[in-house]
């Protein structure tokens, strides 16, 4: 009896989807709603940016365009003041800005009403949001931690150079050795804590504003609502967090590696990556205060 | 007919998952936010830090998620 009600219960629940669905193929391709979804939010964001760009001027307009220049703006001073020199700082911003406004974008456009069951094709939702979708948080991850690399191994100055960043000591000694090999490993990680966390708040977002709207029935709209507000917050959050947590990633080996460059008097003047997001200034000051 | 047969185990376990795998970030979120909130009683200027304590925040949220994506494995 128990599991013929659970079975009725579990029958009509709301439709919940954690796996992307095909929507139609290219050659041997098969394209997902969530990539097609993808697409859809990269040519409009590149289209929003590009008009941004194009109407820019002193004088401050209101409308979206404040909207995206504070954005920018406010991860333009964050990347900038991550690094201890402001200038290698200034060559990464793009890309942050650029991780930032793609990730809150796709979170976003997520929530509009009708993404997910309401369009359609064949008996599959024809759009999803494409950070719900595990492949498309780890192409993100994968792009960015190989970006992170390559830079780091840059700045570094080569590629042994870099490596000499997870040992301590000299990697003869055995126990330093396994220390910086575990290092190395917790470093490959990052990757999946990154694309993870991302996939997962935005997915459980979708799939609570589901239960909520089902258990509504005819006032689905006045339960999805707080929970849809929710997830606008945290869409926004995880938007900055992605960012945030790559950039330090990159500014602790880019630190890090202008450390060795001067190890003389890093003895004594020594900062340590804690006081990151801060000008190393304000934060001698605080002390001195 | 046995206990398991009468009722659905799976649904119990994915239950247990759930509640039990959330208990710890809500403690971890918890101690974070009560943490700052002091920090920042004691020392308004360490308000600046709120950035980083959401990165924190990030940081231990990710289990409770992980708990909850588990509970798909179960059948």
């Amino acid at each position: 009896m128990f599991t013929a009600l659970l079975g009725r219960l579990a029958d009509s629940g709301p439709a919940i989807h954690v796996a992307p669905l095909d929507v139609f193929h290219i050659g041997g391709l098969t394209i997902t709603n969530s990539i097609l979804y993808g697409w859809i939010t990269a040519v409009l964001l590149s289209a929003l940016l590009i008009w941004v760009t194009r109407n820019v001027s002193v004088r401050p307009k209101g409308g979206v365009m404040q909207f995206v220049e504070a954005g920018a703006d406010f991860i333009t001073s964050l990347v900038e003041n991550a690094f201890d020199d402001r200038k290698v700082g200034r060559k990464y911003v793009p890309f942050f800005v650029t991780l930032f406004f793609f990730i809150l974008l796709n979170n976003w456009f997520g929530l509009i009403p009708g993404v997910g069951e309401a369009f359609r094709s064949g008996d599959h939702p024809l759009l999803r949001p494409f950070t719900a979708d595990l492949n498309g948080t780890l192409a993100i991850g994968i792009v960015t931690m190989i970006y992170v690399y390559a830079a780091s191994v840059r700045e570094s100055g080569g590629v042994v150079n870099y490596f000499k960043h997870f040992f301590i000591g000299s990697p003869l000694n055995p126990l330093y050795l396994i220390i910086g090999l575990l290092e190395m490993l917790t470093d490959l990680t990052r990757v999946f804590s990154l694309s993870l966390r991302l996939f997962l708040n935005v997915t459980i977002g979708e799939i609570v504003i589901g239960v909520f709207s089902y258990l509504g029935h005819v006032v689905a709209p006045v339960t999805a609502l707080p929970f849809t507000l929710v997830e606008l917050f945290i869409g926004a959050l995880q938007a900055y967090i992605f960012t945030v947590l790559s950039l330090m990633y990159l500014a602790i080996a880019v630190n890090h590696a202008s450390e060795h460059a001067h190890e003389d008097h890093s003895l004594t003047g020594y900062e340590p990556s804690e006081t990151m997001g801060q000008d190393p200034g304000q934060v001698g000051e605080a002390r001195g205060a | 007919m046995t206990f398991a047969d009468a009722i659905n185990t799976a649904v119990i376990g994915k239950g247990l998952m759930i509640g039990l795998g959330f208990i710890g970030p809500a403690i971890g979120i918890g101690l974070i936010g009560g943490n700052y909130l002091k920090a920042v009683g004691r020392n308004p200027e360490a308000a600046k830090f709120f950035g980083q304590a959401l990165v924190f925040v990030a940081i231990v949220e990710l289990f409770g998620l992980l708990a909850f994506a588990s509970t798909f494995i179960v059948k």
